[in-house]
């Protein structure tokens, strides 16, 4: 009912090679539970929820903690990258502000210190704030298992609450994004109870560009946080915006459609009435300062 | 359970430790090294009261293995004053009466400590965000505010 | 050398502790060591809100190597409580709430005390539970304390055995009924507060060692070593004079470190492993509902007032709920009752203070006590009668606040206080006219709503009638003091405030006044309890009383020395001064090893050593049916705030931009520490204001932790507090001074609600004002 007053045992390992990882988590199954930043694991294991023998850190495996950009295939984040290098990383600024801004929203300074992107995913919480920045930029996972490497669009890896398409055996080695075009605007919004700190009670992040190819000219991309069993994309609302032209008046039509998209539940945080009403409210406020940017 | 030997540099002294799994960076400070400064406020990582430097930034120690500390370097409150010279922030925390129960103190001072450092002239907004995750449940806030900004007109941490 | 202050009363002397404070060598209760003989307690808690215990099978626990012990309710026969002895040491037949505790475990280590307790085997049969005050007033409820009739209680607590009810105040004054047709406007409503947690941010930890010799130690995180060991010896059947109790510094109280709550099971598990001591400490989610929490309420109110906006009449019911066991709660609800009206002059009353039975946490003492909760539903009420009548609310409120001399509800004469004064200041510090029409400043954004709003109050200390506090003034070599009280520090500044009034009193520098600490019952001098805002005034008089009691040894001596008149003589900064011969004696040359005779023919004096208390001895007992007598409580202490802020009306999140609050102190011993308590204090009545302890249909917690019981952080903070302090001396107070430590969130809430009510016209009965409440009233 009430958590630990400490951590219970378990045997700490530390893993040096992807293939050690793959070669543990067949071991054990369940009972072993990977570490990156152990912001969301140590609390789990204190709350009772999960109680593995083995915690294997993966965070000292190569690759793991950097951030690469190039102009042609995007940025590439190691899964173990934390919040706070993400946030202030130069490149990660100048390009992918949407993501640094979602990772600077993160709990408090120090936890993001040890939390890690790859964290925030592969804990599929409806509301990781992380999610929508990474769902609207078109990112991609990058799994490992002993059959090698294969790569999860973002938008097929959230599957249910704490679940993700990640087979057993398999472990985020990576996250990639895509090299964004030369004009966009990015700007991720969260509710909380705090002013900042909190975990959302909504998350709203919209990304946009100018796009000839599309009727209104503009792709609009929206991600939704704590709103549903998973994070996700408002496609609707996002069709709105293909077809009518920016403005206070699309803009609240995609607003009410990102409502329609959101599935929340009622819990100790807020209700589901608020949360779609939120959505509404939030979606709109972002469009409105996304296109402020791009206009 | 598996017990590691580790080295750590904890307030510049080079220790060597046996370290259980399962023990966390505050349990090895507090217990195993008798540095006590350090709070234990929650152990979920929402008070702060156990904020301590790893390699000059701050986590909570209470979400953090002793293991993982392995070769690095740990600076906790009693490691901010020389000699018995009180850093800046402790001096403009006495003056601005900026404590009170004293039990958030510590992580406090760790927190704004690490944000003198990384910007040595924050602005207000910048203080309270960067002290967003030391919970202070007796002054208000606004008098270590006060202090962290006196300390950084007197040249930082 | 730093500079050294003469007469510090009165003067922003810094804090005695701060040093240790910021360099982390301050010892709280958890970092004293015990080395490898210490054991670990943990408790097994009942996860139903009500049932019988059927049976209790401990040996699995026991098996588990390491542990050492295991007790349930079985190992004790008596129960423990403050006004009304209710509570078992460990529940015995039955639980009460969920988390009551069955069990015990002590074991080497806390996480094999942890395993083994998830071990022990309870057969619960579960019972009708009732969560609401008013459900659980009704005849037909179901019973929590079938024995409520056999319990023992204080002499001013009326608990109606048969029912859920562990106290009932009344008040009569005039007659209502004939003063409500006299009304031109009439407002009647319900309000509803829910049960908040203190947060402190250490959590309750306490050691204890029971020695084979039956000498018992309780090391803890307390406000009130000595009313622990007073309630804990007469509930162990431990001889007071063999149970000490040691305190260090407490990280943070505000009443929940009152009284006794987890620490008897610390004492009643050392009793099982003689020899050792046990540490039980509370995890941050027992914190929540296995310490105690604030009581909820559910108020009925009507306040009526003439055309002229003078109030003529208000009727009462405030229902307490008390949780599953109410030992301290029932004079909290006393509190309420005999301070029904608020700070307001009403000339016919009728209240009804109702404590109650519920299966929920133990309420008990929280800042304010029972104050907060009261005036929640009154300030909402003042305002929209200065509305009905076409009044402006702070000025409704200077015609009808309580004012000197006035005869207040219970029959007693107001002591001096101005409280018209501190609305004045308030009402200044933010601007009060741009309240309405044109003078209202532009919000910061279209869809946000500005508005201000304004609350008062009071509060006298709520307490036994003759609480007592001593103090001893011992000089140690070179004249620096040790000032010996048992008062604590919590934070709130005592220890530093008794020091500048031992310097003040004796004539020594500030900086030669060391406070002796931990508090220790042992060496310590006799203090009540650290609550009730009442250490500057009570401990503070005492303290006083033993530095003028040393320096009248230290002038007899010297005048019998230079064979002068001691009326003649001073102390100024450590040398005794006569007016007459001015001749001089340093204090260093005589406070221990007295003065020579001349030619050293002998000596005479020697170690000076004075010693104070003080206890209030007027107040008198009150009429059971009325609440009338002549002097219901030693004083009260009065205030306002004034809030500005901004509410989102798109989300409902409401921006505090700026509390106001003036408090009407007496004297200010330390001023800056009244202005820090008062600072601190509206940022707490701010969290107050947004934040509840949440339970499900069973009575199980929801939110027991702190992700999702939100306290205001250092970015939720308003952008300015602004504190103005009020002297109108108390006639008994320490150069007039009275407490402020509680005051300064009592009306935060109401003002905030005030505030938002101007800021978009929608008035809130129930707390917490989260954004979804605001948002949705909006739709």
């Amino acid at each position: 009912m009430l958590a630990r007053p400490a951590l219970p045992s378990f045997d700490y390992v530390r893993a040096n090679t992807p293939d050690e990882v793959v070669r543990l988590l067949q071991e054990h199954g369940q009972g072993a539970r990977l570490l990156m930043g152990g912001t969301d694991l140590f609390v789990r294991m204190r709350d009772g929820v999960i109680r593995p023998q083995i915690v294997v850190d993966v965070k000292h495996l190569p690759g793991m903690r950097s951030i690469e950009y190039d102009e042609v295939t995007g940025l590439t984040v190691g899964a173990a990258v934390t919040m706070n290098q993400l946030a202030r990383h130069p490149q990660v600024q100048t390009h992918y502000p949407l993501l640094a801004e979602a990772a600077n929203s993160v709990a408090s300074y120090q936890v993001r210190n040890r939390a890690t992107l790859g964290g925030n995913l592969c804990n599929a919480s409806p509301a990781a704030d992380t999610a929508p920045a990474v769902l609207v930029l078109e990112g991609r996972l990058v799994l490992h298992s002993s059959q090698g490497e294969r790569e999860v669009a973002a938008r097929d890896f959230f599957t249910g609450p704490g679940q993700t398409a990640m087979r057993e055996n398999e472990f985020l080695k990576a996250v990639r994004l895509p090299p964004l075009p030369a004009v966009s605007a990015g700007k991720y919004l969260k509710l909380g109870r705090n002013k900042v700190g909190d975990l959302s009670i909504v998350g709203v992040a919209v990304f946009a560009f100018p796009d000839g190819t599309v009727p209104s000219g503009y792709v609009f991309r929206i991600g939704l946080a704590s709103v549903a069993p998973v994070p996700l994309r408002a496609w609707e609302a996002e069709e709105v915006l293909a077809t009518h032209s920016p403005g206070e008046e699309s803009f609240a039509l995609a607003a009410e459609k990102a409502m329609e998209a959101a599935t929340p539940i009622d819990d100790v945080r807020a209700s589901a009435a608020y949360r779609k009403a939120m959505v509404r409210a939030l979606t709109r406020r972002v469009l409105g300062s996304v296109w402020e940017v791009l206009e | 359970m598996g017990i590691h030997s580790i080295t750590v540099t904890v307030n510049g002294a080079k220790e060597r430790l046996d370290v259980p799994s399962n023990m966390t960076l505050l349990q090895m400070l507090r217990d195993k090294l008798g540095l006590t400064g350090t709070k234990n406020g929650c152990s979920a990582g929402e008070c702060g009261a156990c904020t301590v430097l790893v390699d000059g930034e701050p986590v909570n120690s209470c979400l953090m293995l002793a293991v993982e500390a392995d070769g690095r370097q740990v600076t906790t409150v009693e490691g901010l004053a020389h000699d018995d010279h009180l850093s800046a922030l402790q001096e403009a925390i006495i003056e601005h009466n900026a404590v009170q129960c004293g039990f958030c103190t510590p992580g406090m001072l760790i927190s704004a400590h690490a944000l003198l450092e990384r910007a040595p002239r924050p602005t207000e907004p910048q203080i309270r965000e960067a002290l967003v995750g030391n919970l202070c449940r007796c002054t208000g806030y606004l008098r270590i505010i006060e202090a962290v900004q006196t300390a950084a007109k007197k040249g930082g941490a | 050398m730093a500079e050294l202050t003469s007469n510090p009363v009165g003067k922003n002397t810094p804090r005695v502790d701060a040093y240790e404070k910021v360099t982390g060598t301050a010892i709280f209760t958890d970092d004293l060591q015990f080395g490898p003989g210490l054991y670990y307690g943990r408790l097994v808690r009942s996860p139903h809100a009500h049932a019988l215990i059927k049976s209790i099978d401990i040996s699995k626990a026991l098996e588990v190597p390491g542990v050492k012990a295991v007790v349930t309710g079985q190992d004790f026969d008596t129960r423990i409580g403050l006004y009304l002895v209710d509570r078992p040491v460990f529940a015995k037949d039955r639980v009460r709430y969920v988390g009551d505790p069955v069990a015990g475990v002590v074991a080497t280590s806390e996480d094999i005390a942890e395993e083994a307790a998830q071990l022990v085997e309870v057969e619960y049969e579960e019972l009708p539970a009732v969560f609401d005050p008013v459900e659980a007033a009704q005849p037909d409820a179901p019973l929590l304390h079938p024995d409520l009739g056999e319990y023992k209680v204080a002499n001013f607590i009326f608990p109606e055995p048969g029912t859920n009810i562990s106290e009932h105040f009344r008040l009569r004054k005039g007659d209502v009924e004939v003063a409500w047709p006299r009304c031109a406007a009439i407002v009647e409503d319900t309000f509803r507060l829910p049960h908040i947690q203190h947060v402190p941010l250490e959590p309750h930890v306490a050691v204890a060692l029971w020695e084979p010799s039956g000498q018992v130690t309780l090391w803890t995180s307390s406000q009130s070593p000595f009313a622990q060991r007073d309630l804990i010896a007469q509930s162990m059947g431990i001889p007071h004079g063999n149970l000490r109790v040691i305190s260090p510094y407490v990280g943070g109280g505000f009443g929940g470190k009152a009284g006794v709550s987890m620490e008897v099971y610390a004492v009643a598990m050392a009793r099982a492993v003689k020899g050792h001591p046990v540490k039980l400490r509370m995890t941050r989610e027992e914190e929540f509902i296995g310490t105690t929490v604030r009581q909820a309420l559910v108020a009925h109110t009507k306040i009526g007032c003439d055309a002229e906006g003078n109030l003529l009449a208000m009727e009462t019911e405030y229902y307490f709920s008390g949780g599953a066991y109410n030992d301290y709660g029932v004079n909290i609800v006393r509190a309420a009752g005999y301070s029904c009206t608020g700070p307001y002059y009403i000339p016919n009353v009728k209240g009804d203070s109702y404590c109650v039975y519920t299966n929920l946490p133990i309420g008990s003492a929280m800042r304010g006590f029972g104050m907060p909760e009261i005036h929640w539903g009154i300030e909402q009420i003042m305002d929209q009668l200065a509305e009905k009548i076409g009044m402006d609310p702070a000025e409704f409120r200077r015609r009808n606040c309580v004012k000197t001399g006035d005869i207040i509800l219970t029959g007693m004469k107001m002591p001096a206080i101005d409280l018209v004064a501190c609305i004045d200041k308030v009402t200044k510090a933010v601007n009060w006219d741009e309240r309405r029409g044109k003078a209202r400043p532009r919000p910061s954004a279209p869809h946000k709503k500005r508005g201000k709003g304004i609350a008062i109050m009071w509060k006298a200390p709520a307490m036994p009638p003759n609480p007592g506090s001593s103090a001893l003034v011992r000089f140690n070599e070179d004249a620096t003091v040790n000032v010996e009280i048992g008062a604590q520090e919590l934070g709130q500044g005592a220890f530093t405030v008794v020091a500048q009034i031992a310097a003040e009193a004796l004539g020594v520098p500030y900086e030669w006044v060391r406070v002796s600490a931990p508090v220790d019952t042992k060496y310590s001098p006799y203090e009540w309890q650290t609550v009730a805002s009442r250490i500057t005034w009570s401990t503070g008089n005492a303290v006083k009383a033993a530095a003028e009691d040393a320096r009248r040894q230290i002038l007899a001596l010297v005048a019998e020395h230079w064979d002068e008149d001691p009326a003649n003589l001073d102390i100024k900064d450590g040398i005794v001064i006569s007016y007459k011969s001015e001749r001089e004696q340093p204090l260093k040359d005589m406070v221990i090893y007295g003065l020579p005779n001349e030619n050293f023919e002998g000596w005479k004096g020697g170690p000076i050593v004075g010693h104070g208390k003080f206890m209030p001895t007027y107040v008198t007992n009150l009429d059971f049916e009325t609440g009338q007598g002549p002097r219901a409580v030693v004083h009260y202490t009065v205030g306002a705030q004034a809030v500005d802020l901004e509410v989102d009306t798109e989300t409902g999140q409401v921006e505090v931009l700026k509390i106001a609050s003036a408090y009407d102190v007496g004297k200010a011993i330390n001023p800056d520490l009244v202005l820090a308590q008062i600072e601190g204090g509206a940022v707490h009545g701010m969290s107050s204001a947004f934040e509840a302890l949440k339970f499900d249909e069973r009575g199980r917690p929801l939110n027991p932790n702190l992700v999702d019981y939100r306290i205001a952080t250092a970015a939720d903070a308003p952008r300015q507090i602004h504190g103005d302090i009020v002297e109108t001396p108390l006639e008994d107070g320490p150069w007039g001074a009275r407490g402020v430590g509680e005051h300064v969130m009592v009306q935060t809430a109401p003002a905030i609600a005030n505030a938002i009510y101007n800021a978009i016209g929608v008035r809130f009965n129930d707390l917490p004002l989260s954004a979804e409440k605001i948002f949705m009233a909006l739709q």
